[in-house]
């Protein structure tokens, strides 16, 4: 292989180049100033009247939103279970809400998600054609009360919501049969995780509710890494959401590598923590408690486990616009969200993407959901004190 | 499974799926051609369109675009040298050389001929590889994917053209850069300086356009004429296609490389590409011409570029693993038709398994075909001089860093890289491995980390796989040192980083025009002082964040103080040696990309190159500062009412263009910019005055 470079192929042709640049007069100074000048002005007005021009005032409140564009802040990168979810469920419902409006995603995963919620808190238009997607990503920082945070639940309103779940499950090679496994180990089970303060942040919670004998690695990339870990043997135990379970978790399952042992639960109406619906056969952290100690959970621990996993599962999807948003234009949207989750086609439709949770657009959503959002200040200490002794985590 | 296979190809017979396809292809080319928008943008603009279509219908069209997003996106990077993606800037190594000598047209028809095989490797590659990815993936423990990030960066460093040591100086300055924002482990804050910002880490595409892109158009934006003569390829297609038949071994490995790293999740795109390059320097017996428009050096790299798409297939179909963001919002599509991914899918969704080969395959032709067809008319973009491209290419540049994450400041970051960009091409300091240190930071400290966690000891050191990469690693340095120390330096081996120039290398006249002078020892001392503030600043970081700082930081220092080293010595035996002696040497040194030795002409010829630099470098300063102003404006009054303002007072007092000319550019431009926002995802900044 020596070179290619095949000279008959190849010569030289000299460039019938237009005049050299360098050899033109330059254009006289008032004519080239007169055409910047003219630019200029233009520019000026594309700047200062184009915008008024190009999106002029929204009427929402008329019941009907035809002719209007609907702006969805997604914060976070293109692709992944949430964006999914918020692109498809947008889409079916400003393709339902009178006028089908158009629909604009816009995906900002700036500071993992709270600089674009930061920009929608203090930027976003108030009529109704503005709406952000919530996630787990930004409802921790702010349930941890972090500096970055300029953001507030309480100061926006709910269209929809919908919940997901999540199993925790562990390696047979690890010597785990079931959950009493989690207990008097002779080495403790190594977790895998991607940051205390992120999603984890219930598991570990559940972990130290049940005092499992369980050491946690934090820096993988997501959950799927850390399933590919499990299965190589490099992490004992994980946890999946109820969408990823089937795919990653079950054939595991089957062919006796892995085990399931609870799942995180729901917090239903009434603030109990029941059974997952989609996991009914296993028992939730609570139960899994009672099996292993004998007794129910110390009270405030437990209330802190449900505040979070209210936070963090059942309402961890949500839609929502901003507080002075006429009250038509959110009534208008949630109500066509209600009718749209009970239609059984939709529901057909939706069912790989809402993940088997119903989409919950109920007139009281906005009352049970500022009650999971309100966190009280014990809980917040408490999950504070745990990550700092714990997991060695101080927020400033 | 041969009756799936048919049953999905005569499925893709049925003229709307071929429609769809083909929407897929064109879209996908159109926006590869924009460099920054990439898979991402491709995925993301057409995703919106598919929700309501068959799920076959809306694969095709996705895969479509994937398949050929890879193929055009080499034109940016060959014709202008701005690589929108850390595995395009492998192609333009060799490719933008070849382009500089005047032969654009041979250097895209061989890219598109590999991309196009590399695209039909992977898709066999692709249905080969489904029974045995598991096995693979489960292979590849956290120390193989550590080793593999350490040989992606050092493959870098040591076989851009340039000195190692410089090389390596630039991978560690690329990785410091790549640690910039929240620690991996910790998720604590690491060089940010307390901005929200920078928490972020910086944008990777405003990394590859700055370093590469801006850089370019400020150390060409002086050449008012063009300096290159065409060389016409009088062999039409025939002779293109006969030039490339004669690499198909550099294909099929560079394909296979390509399949295998794809398979990796999260570090195999980038590293992948690198191993292509790699083995295409390390199998070849004349290395000399690598990094001056070797044909090898663009064959093996583009095809692997294309195969790796189809490679990060598997971990996204078998375990639901996406290796990038495009396959990431593919798997998302498929979530919504209820498609789980997962082992099962090879048994339950055996057609639409099928069909995504096939797509992909049909696919990488068809796009390869159009691009090769058009390869004239995109090859007759390197006469425009680059004074008149540069506005237009500055504006499309800037928008493209600015859709990743929607901040102004990234635009700033891309700025200054292209100053830093523009001292390191001109002190003939290597910018690739610059860029992939950049890319490959935060999975090498992650891994490090996982490594030392669930590893007792230096057990892992032991794996077979890792011993491998290791061996890979190692076995290069010792055989050139066994070499050397038989004396038989290997003068055709390694010369393609000595001082042994053909004739081309003159082409580019600013590339290490600045070696050996002061300024390279200024970046040098630079670097020191930089790498120093790290090692101090990382001292304040909690014990598990400040490992792979410290490291990266200690290493760098010890590079740029050996540069500075080598430095010194050269200016000082420059001093030593009396004025016009030893002209043989001076034609080598003039223009070599990583020559430390520079030995000076006759005293007006010193003058003469003096006058040069300084006329090079003030261009260059004016160039930026346009640029600057650039932003300022589109800050206050917003991005297109700023490209309405600089574009004609560029080409007019800049490029002293017609006004006419000046008039219509600028209209045409504005009229891009006005519509872009509703063909593509594209946002664009807006000002305070809006």
């Amino acid at each position: 292989m020596t070179q290619h470079v095949d000279v008959k192929d190849v010569t030289a042709v000299p460039t019938q180049d237009p005049q050299p640049a360098s050899d033109r007069m330059p254009p006289s100074p008032g004519l080239a100033a007169a055409v910047v000048a003219g630019f200029a002005a233009l520019a000026v007005g594309v700047s200062v009247l184009g915008g008024d021009l190009l999106n002029p005032a929204a009427s929402t409140t008329d019941g009907d939103y035809s002719g209007e564009t609907v702006e969805m802040m997604i914060p976070l990168a293109e692709g992944g279970g949430t964006d999914t979810w918020a692109r498809f469920v947008a889409t079916e419902l400003t393709q339902e809400v009178p006028g089908s409006p158009g629909l604009a995603p816009v995906n900002d995963d700036g500071g993992e998600g709270i600089l674009g919620t930061n920009h929608f808190m203090s930027s976003a238009r108030t009529d109704g054609t503005e709406v952000l997607v919530s996630t787990a990503s930004t409802v921790v920082p702010y349930l941890l009360d972090m500096p970055a945070v300029r953001y507030d639940f309480a100061e926006l309103r709910p269209i929809l919501a919908n919940g997901t779940g999540a199993v925790v499950y562990a390696r047979t090679g690890a010597g785990v049969k079931g959950v009493e496994d989690l207990v008097d180990r002779d080495r403790p089970l190594v977790f895998g995780g991607i940051a205390a303060t992120s999603l984890d942040l219930t598991t570990l919670l559940a972990f130290d509710l049940l005092g499992a004998d369980v050491e946690s690695t934090f820096g993988f990339e997501g959950r799927g890494p850390v399933n590919l870990a499990l299965q190589r043997g490099e992490v004992d135990i994980d946890y999946q959401t109820t969408s990823s379970y089937g795919p990653a978790v079950e054939p595991l399952v089957e062919d006796g590598t892995a085990v399931p042992l609870f799942s995180l639960g729901q917090v239903d109406e009434s603030g109990e923590i029941v059974r997952d619906p989609n996991f009914p056969d296993l028992p939730t952290v609570v139960e899994v408690h009672e099996e292993l100690h004998g007794e129910q959970p110390d009270a405030d621990e437990l209330d802190t486990y449900r505040a979070i996993l209210a936070l963090t599962y059942t309402y961890q999807k949500a839609l929502w616009v901003p507080e002075d948003t006429p009250d038509e234009a959110l009534e208008l949207l949630r109500s066509t969200a209600e009718d749209m989750g009970a239609d059984p086609e939709f529901q057909e439709a939706a069912a790989e993407v809402l993940g088997g949770y119903p989409l919950d657009a109920s007139p009281d959503l906005a009352e049970r959901i500022g009650d999971a959002y309100r966190v009280d200040d014990s809980v917040r200490e408490d999950v504070l004190e745990l990550l700092e002794t714990d997991y060695d985590i101080t927020i400033d | 499974m041969t009756d799936a296979a048919f049953s999905a190809l005569a499925s893709l017979a049925d003229p709307s799926l071929l429609l769809m396809l083909a929407i897929g292809v064109v879209a996908g080319l159109v926006i590869g051609l924009i460099p920054g928008l990439g898979g991402t943008g491709a995925v993301a603009i057409l995703l919106p369109v598919t929700f309501g279509m068959e799920p076959e219908a809306a694969l095709a069209m996705l895969i479509g675009a994937l398949a050929v997003v890879h193929t055009s996106d080499t034109v940016a990077a060959v014709l202008l040298g701005a690589p929108g993606s850390a595995s395009a800037s492998v192609t333009m190594l060799d490719g933008y050389s070849m382009a500089r000598q005047g032969q654009a047209k041979r250097a895209l028809s061989l890219a598109f001929l590999s991309s196009m095989a590399g695209g039909l490797i992977g898709a066999v590659g692709l249905t080969l590889a489904i029974p045995l990815a598991r096995p693979l993936v489960l292979s590849f423990g956290s120390p193989e994917l550590f080793m593999l990030t350490i040989l992606g960066v050092s493959l870098a460093a040591v076989l851009s053209r340039g000195n190692v040591v410089k090389g390596l100086m630039a991978g560690f300055l690329g990785l410091l850069l790549g640690l910039v924002g929240t620690s991996p482990t910790t998720a604590e804050e690491r060089f940010s300086f307390g901005s929200l910002f920078l928490s972020d880490g910086v944008s990777l595409v405003a990394v590859a356009l700055g370093i590469f892109g801006l850089a370019e158009i400020a150390s060409r934006v002086g050449q008012r004429k063009v300096t290159e003569k065409p060389v016409e390829l009088t062999g039409g297609w025939g002779a293109g296609i006969r030039e490339w038949l004669t690499h198909w071994t550099q294909v099929v490995r560079g394909s296979l490389i390509g399949i295998w790293a794809g398979v990796l999740p999260g570090v195999g795109a980038t590293a992948g590409t690198w191993l292509a390059y790699g083995q295409a320097v390390a199998t070849a017996k004349d290395k000399r011409k690598f990094g001056k428009g070797d044909p090898r050096g663009i064959v093996g790299p583009e095809s692997a570029n294309n195969s790796v798409e189809a490679g990060d297939l598997i971990p996204t179909f078998l375990f639901g693993i996406p290796g990038g963001v495009p396959s990431a919002m593919l798997l998302g599509m498929l979530l919504t038709y209820g498609i789980q991914p997962g082992p099962a899918i090879v048994t339950e969704h055996l057609d639409l398994m099928y069909l995504i080969v096939w797509a992909f395959a049909i696919a990488s032709v068809a796009g390869a075909f159009l691009c090769f067809l058009a390869t004239g008319s995109l090859a007759r973009l390197t006469r425009v001089p680059f004074a008149v491209l540069g506005p237009g290419l500055l504006v499309i540049m800037l928008l493209g860093a600015f859709q990743e994450g929607g901040q102004i400041g990234d635009l700033w970051v891309m700025v200054l890289l292209g100053v830093v960009g523009f001292f390191l091409k001109t002190t003939g300091t290597p910018r690739a491995p610059f860029l992939i240190g950049f890319v490959l930071a935060i999975p090498m400290e992650r891994y490090y980390y996982l490594t030392a966690n669930l590893y007792d000891g230096a057990s892992w050191m032991l794996r077979p796989g890792v011993l491998v990469f290791a061996a890979v690693l190692v076995v290069p340095v010792l055989w050139s040192l066994v070499k050397k120390l038989r004396g038989t330096s290997g003068q055709a081996d390694d010369g393609h980083r000595d001082e042994h120039d053909g004739p081309e290398a003159d082409v580019d006249d600013l590339e290490g025009s600045l070696a050996g002078t002061a300024w390279s020892a200024g970046l040098a001392v630079l670097a020191v002082l930089v790498f120093a503030g790290a090692l101090w600043v990382s001292g304040s970081f909690s014990e598990e964040a400040r490992l792979m700082p410290r490291l990266v930081a200690t290493c760098g220092l010890a590079a740029a103080l050996l540069l500075t080293w080598q430095e010194v010595k050269v200016r000082r035996s420059r001093t030593a040696r009396p004025v016009g002696t030893a002209p043989g040497t001076a034609g080598e040194a003039l223009g070599t990309g990583g020559s430390t030795m520079v030995a000076t002409r006759v005293e007006p010829v010193t003058d003469k190159r003096t006058h040069a630099h300084a006329h090079d470098l003030r261009i260059a300063a004016r160039t930026f500062a346009a640029m600057a102003a650039f932003l300022v404006l589109a800050m206050v009054g917003g991005y297109l009412a700023a490209t309405l303002v600089f574009t004609p007072a560029f080409l007019l007092y800049a490029a002293r263009v017609r006004p006419r000319t000046a008039i219509a550019y600028t209209l045409v431009l504005g009229a891009v910019l006005l519509s872009l926002p509703t063909l593509l995802p594209v946002d664009l900044p807006l000002g305070l005055l809006q």
